[in-house]
């Protein structure tokens, strides 16, 4: 299993990624290396493993409906780059998005 | 558009629907992963902390309200639930979206596998030509899962908030990180009327539950429809759009009946159809396309790896269900069975929302149930006219059970006409009085005594011999004109069964 250079060009894509060629090829690379460990693992015989998503054996974490005191809204403006009636600014939207 | 024009087009043409419907679950204290309040509007970015702001290092918890709340939900549709279920990671960028991914549900939902079935009236049927009278149908429900809701964007400097035209955008994540529920059907839905009914059931039931407020102006409560046509007879799909924006019942009806016309009119034009977003304008009556890019999403979804995934126990799903409250159907059934009323009272009472069957009820244990027709008649007729004139709710009202209960009673022990009660209950309606002071007040009591009747009958007949004459000859349509004048001499306040027997028997001697 291997990665083209076609398909970490669409993941940069999608990710929003701006790569050099040089990071191109470097990243697939590295891809390529890691899918190497799963084909590994894939060489075992796993059929009498089910698939997890986690490797803890912990099921059911979940907090009671009680209110816990949220940021001031100085605290919560302070990292947006342009701030304006209590809200973050943003630029003018062209398009895209999901609204569900 | 006429009615008829959609009627007509559905002779042709078949109509593929189905529906997502998006709830917030409001009826929690608080967000879906974290301990932030749940809220309509206030001050913008006041109701935020590190998770729902999707800060570096913050870690979502799930509340557990919220997973009972669409278990309950899932058991209240019909769905199975699921024994084994996580979340999982949604990727795209929007600004209203603070982490640049959504905490959703994938191929592992809470719920799945349900069905509601849906009464259509007879207005309605008229959009089936396959079916001739009120029906009942069934729709599938293919899953409902948990996910959280984005944040509210202003946009500033176009018309109208309208995100063309504006030059920039204000951003509040106060809504960011509610709990939403996400319900979506089988293209199971054939009609406008259909999908209208099937969104009316859903929330009411989910107002049943208690999980959710369900108002669709406010948005905790949003419906988009996917909508397709093949000529009557044909088994493959066409090509569909998705509609968006209908923030009303009335519009969900509405921008389904233009979609349907606007894509079978492009068809029989030898045009097609393009898969695509559609917007729906209330004010326009139309349909518009939002021209998203053509790229198709790649969510590229993952398991959440903040999260461990559920495990849910046949004893702990039996104990969810066992918290369920009487849902519409079951209502509807009892009313029938209990009060023995018309399938279609039971249907009205328990179709649009919960207080008209609240309201029969407390005004049944008042007046009676060997009065729980009556009660129903006044209700269907007299309250409805007045509530849709005014334009209000029955909790808004200034009418309340007690008043109909004995409204009811005044005709049934004959104090008042029921042409008399029409005028009490407008009166009622405006004032707010109890039904006995206003007939105390306006003197308005019904007179039954047939020695009082007889003499103004006697009376009447003397002054209109050239009637009696008719009458006697055989016209006996004119008993009309003699009811007319003893009610006149009466005030309008003879019991107008005494008054016709009187009549029948004076004349006809």
């Amino acid at each position: 299993m291997s990665i083209s250079e076609a398909q970490v060009r669409h993941v940069a894509l999608l990710a929003r990624l701006k790569l050099t060629d040089e990071e191109v090829a470097r990243l697939g690379d590295d891809l390529n290396s890691i899918l190497g460990h799963i084909d590994t693992i894939r060489q075992l015989d796993l059929a009498d493993v089910p698939p997890t998503a986690h490797a803890l054996d912990v099921v059911n974490e979940t907090r009671a409906d009680e209110v816990r005191p949220c940021l001031s809204r100085e605290e919560a403006l302070a990292n947006g780059p342009e701030v304006a009636e209590g809200a973050f600014v943003i630029p003018r939207i062209v398009g895209g998005g999901d609204a569900s | 558009m006429a009615k008829d024009r959609l009627a007509s087009v559905l002779e042709r043409w078949e109509a593929v629907i189905g529906l997502e419907i998006h709830t917030e679950l409001t009826a929690l204290n608080t967000k879906m992963f974290c301990g932030c309040p749940v809220a309509f509007g206030g001050e913008p970015n006041t109701r935020v902390c590190p998770v729902c702001l999707g800060m570096p290092g913050a870690l979502p918890v799930p509340n557990r309200a919220a997973i009972e709340a669409t278990v309950l939900a899932g058991l209240a549709t019909n769905c199975t639930i699921a024994e084994w279920s996580q979340f999982h990671r949604k990727n795209y960028f929007y600004p209203d979206m603070p982490k640049n991914y959504q905490i959703s549900q994938y191929d592992l939902p809470f719920c799945a596998d349900g069905f509601l079935d849906v009464e259509v009236e007879h207005d309605g049927a008229a959009q089936r030509p396959d079916r001739d009278a009120g029906y009942t149908t069934r729709i599938g429900i293919t899953r409902i899962h948990l996910e959280e809701d984005t944040g509210k964007m202003i946009h500033v400097g176009g018309s109208e908030g309208r995100i063309a035209g504006a030059t920039h955008s204000l951003v509040d994540f106060n809504r960011a990180g509610t709990g939403l529920m996400e319900l979506v059907t089988e293209p199971d839905i054939r009609t406008p009327e259909e999908a209208r009914r099937f969104a009316q059931k859903l929330r009411l039931i989910w107002l049943t539950l208690g999980v959710s407020d369900c108002n669709m102006e406010e948005g905790s409560m949003r419906v988009d429809a996917n909508v397709s046509v093949r000529p009557r007879g044909e088994t493959e799909l066409g090509t569909k759009a998705e509609i968006k924006n209908m923030n009303s019942f009335k519009s969900l009806h509405d921008a389904l009946a233009h979609e349907i016309v606007r894509q079978t009119e492009e068809l029989d034009n030898g045009g097609r159809i393009v898969q695509e977003t559609r917007h729906w304008d209330a004010g326009a009556k139309r349909t518009s396309s939002l021209r998203s890019k053509e790229e198709a999403h790649d969510y590229r979804y993952f398991p959440e790896p903040d999260m461990v995934p559920f495990e849910f126990s046949a004893e702990w799903i039996e104990s969810v269900r066992a918290t369920l409250p009487e849902l519409p159907d079951e209502k509807r059934r009892r009313l029938i069975d209990a009060y023995g009323i018309p399938v279609h009272d039971a249907t009205v009472l328990t179709g649009d929302d919960l207080d008209m069957a609240e309201f029969f009820e407390a005004a049944v244990t008042i007046g009676g149930a060997e009065r729980a027709k009556a009660i129903s008649n006044v209700m269907l007729n007299d309250l409805s006219m007045h509530l849709n004139a005014a334009g209000i709710s029955v909790a808004e009202s200034k009418v309340v059970p007690s008043m109909v209960a004995e409204l009811v009673g005044l005709v049934e022990e004959g104090t008042i006409s029921s042409k008399q009660a029409k005028e009490v209950f407008a009166e009622m309606a405006e004032t707010g009085d109890a039904p006995g002071a206003i007939v105390e007040l306006r003197g308005m009591k019904q007179v039954s005594d047939t020695g009082a009747i007889e003499e103004v009958v006697d009376r009447v007949i003397a002054a209109n011999p050239a009637q009696v004459e008719q009458y006697r000859g055989g016209k006996t349509a004119v008993i009309g004109f003699f009811v007319g004048q003893v009610m006149r001499e009466m005030g309008g306040q003879a019991n107008p069964k005494v008054v016709n027997e009187v009549l029948a028997r004076r004349l006809g001697g």
